[in-house]
């Protein structure tokens, strides 16, 4: 499971608020901590308009103080991703694209041939398609584009998009279907998600949103960007991958229970 | 208990298939149509309350929202056919370059459940198009603005100085609510109310009207 950690977006309160004060202390800390529990990636959201290339290249400096860990660079501009991309000091991830408008054209190019990774969602002119099938359409034509302009399947992730429960019983089968087409059109793609959206508006959000993890990653989602300093959480991503026979002799279960990334707190 | 109760009940339980029927029974009996209203707006008010405080959820509200829309949609006819007037009218929309729609519809609904005629603008709403639905309908005087992200809160700043540059400022109220929004940056782009949630904006809508 390819975990992309959430923490260093400015929409999570805590961040925000380290961004605002310029607290670079705080940023390098919890860049540091979500490495350890077994990030793959680390999201870096300026999540502002103003000033963002500027917050962008803070932020990154500091977390390639505090870590090796590849950054995945996060805003909703393709200037600003094709900007941040010299920041970096080794290929990361862009986060996030989709077919619709010109990013495609502006990303694209610039990755093929290259490590780097891109997070594409299944939006398209019109929105969020509702049904699966108008997923898959958008999931279609990207393929198309990464023909196109070279990039592999393995530098993509998909996001099939998350509506709530809360408003849509179906949108968990939705999404799980979505995952089951994409991955038999296209085994060798990534699928990533946000998650959390699942849940808006239930109590006890973390019990819906466990729900929806082990579901997803049954239907060959491999990837999610979550808080990785989240016990619980990951102690389920571990145990889903076990149980869908993704983990050889349990040793990543095991190996991630021994370095205290869930279970028991071990001193 | 009498009918209207029942109705009341029926709606806060969210049991959309009876609520029409029982309008419809309550009809035929020779009630008055205003105070059948009057009973689903009463079930929508305690939804609402129980909302804020925590103790029903977004799914809940959704089907009581809609067991109310069973019962006016057969008021409707009765009501217009009276010449009643709705008790006020309003726009909604999520602002331009955000495209989260639960939290506007959720607030429409409840909005709806105060017995106001809503108008639905949808989501990426430009400010120009908030603009154009006021002056083609002088009639709405209160202007919902949601937004759900920090990168399109500007969007509502954006939406208030257009309508102070059309000249139609003083015409309407202009709310606004959404996950970023507070006090102070409703207070800071000029506009009239920030609202925590659909219950409240409710509320807050009938002051206004």
């Amino acid at each position: 499971m390819i975990i992309i950690g959430e923490k260093i977006n400015g929409f999570v309160p805590r961040t925000g608020q380290a961004i605002e004060e310029r607290d670079g202390e705080y940023i390098k800390e919890i860049a540091k901590a979500q490495a350890e529990a077994g990030a793959a990636y680390l999201d870096c959201c300026p999540a502002t308009n103003e000033g963002a290339l500027d917050i962008m290249e803070w932020m990154v400096g500091l977390i390639q103080e505090a870590t090796d860990t590849p950054i995945a660079l996060d805003s909703p501009s393709a200037d600003i991703l094709v900007e941040s991309m010299k920041f970096v000091d080794r290929p990361g991830m862009i986060n996030s694209i989709s077919i619709a408008g010109d990013k495609v054209e502006k990303i694209f190019p610039l990755i093929a041939g290259t490590e780097w990774k891109v997070v594409a969602m299944l939006d398209d002119e019109d929105g969020i398609p509702s049904t699966a099938e108008g997923r898959i359409n958008a999931f279609k034509r990207l393929l198309e584009k990464m023909d196109e302009y070279g990039v592999k399947p393995d530098q993509v992730f998909v996001d099939p998009l998350v509506e709530t429960l809360g408003t849509n019983e179906e949108s968990c089968t939705v999404f799980t279907q979505v995952c089951r087409e994409v991955r038999e059109l296209c085994p060798d793609i990534h699928i990533t998600s946000g998650l959390s959206n699942i849940s808006f508006g239930l109590p006890v959000r973390k019990a819906i949103n466990m729900g929806f993890m082990v579901l997803a990653m049954n239907a060959g989602m491999d990837s999610a960007i979550i808080d990785p300093l989240n016990r619980d959480m990951m102690g389920i991503v571990y145990a889903t991958d076990a149980l869908v026979g993704n983990d050889e002799y349990c040793m990543e279960y095991l190996t991630a229970y021994r370095e205290g990334i869930f279970g028991p707190k071990q001193d | 208990m009498s009918l209207f109760d029942d109705i009341r009940d029926a709606v806060i339980a969210g049991k959309r298939k009876e609520v029409g029927p029982m309008v419809q029974q309550g009809l035929d009996a020779g009630e008055d149509p205003q105070a059948l209203l009057d009973a689903l707006i009463s079930a929508m008010d305690i939804i609402g309350e129980r909302f804020s405080r925590g103790e029903c959820f977004v799914p809940e509200m959704l089907i009581s929202a809609r067991s109310m829309v069973a019962g006016t949609e057969v008021l409707k006819p009765v009501l217009a056919a009276e010449g009643a007037e709705p008790a006020g009218f309003a726009c909604i929309g999520t602002v331009k370059g955000d495209m989260h729609d639960i939290g506007k519809n959720l607030v429409r609904m409840m909005i709806e459940g105060k017995g106001v005629e809503v108008t639905d603008l949808g989501v990426d709403v430009a400010p120009e198009a908030f603009v154009k639905h006021v002056e083609e309908h002088p009639e709405c005087k209160v202007v919902c603005l949601s937004a759900l992200l920090t990168t399109t809160m500007v969007s509502m700043s954006d939406t208030v100085k257009a309508f102070e540059e059309a000249g139609l400022r003083d015409q309407v109220k202009i709310m606004v609510g959404g996950a970023p929004i507070n006090q102070a940056f409703c207070d800071e782009i000029g506009a009239d109310a920030y609202t925590e949630d659909a219950g409240a904006a409710a509320e807050k809508i009938v002051e206004f009207l």
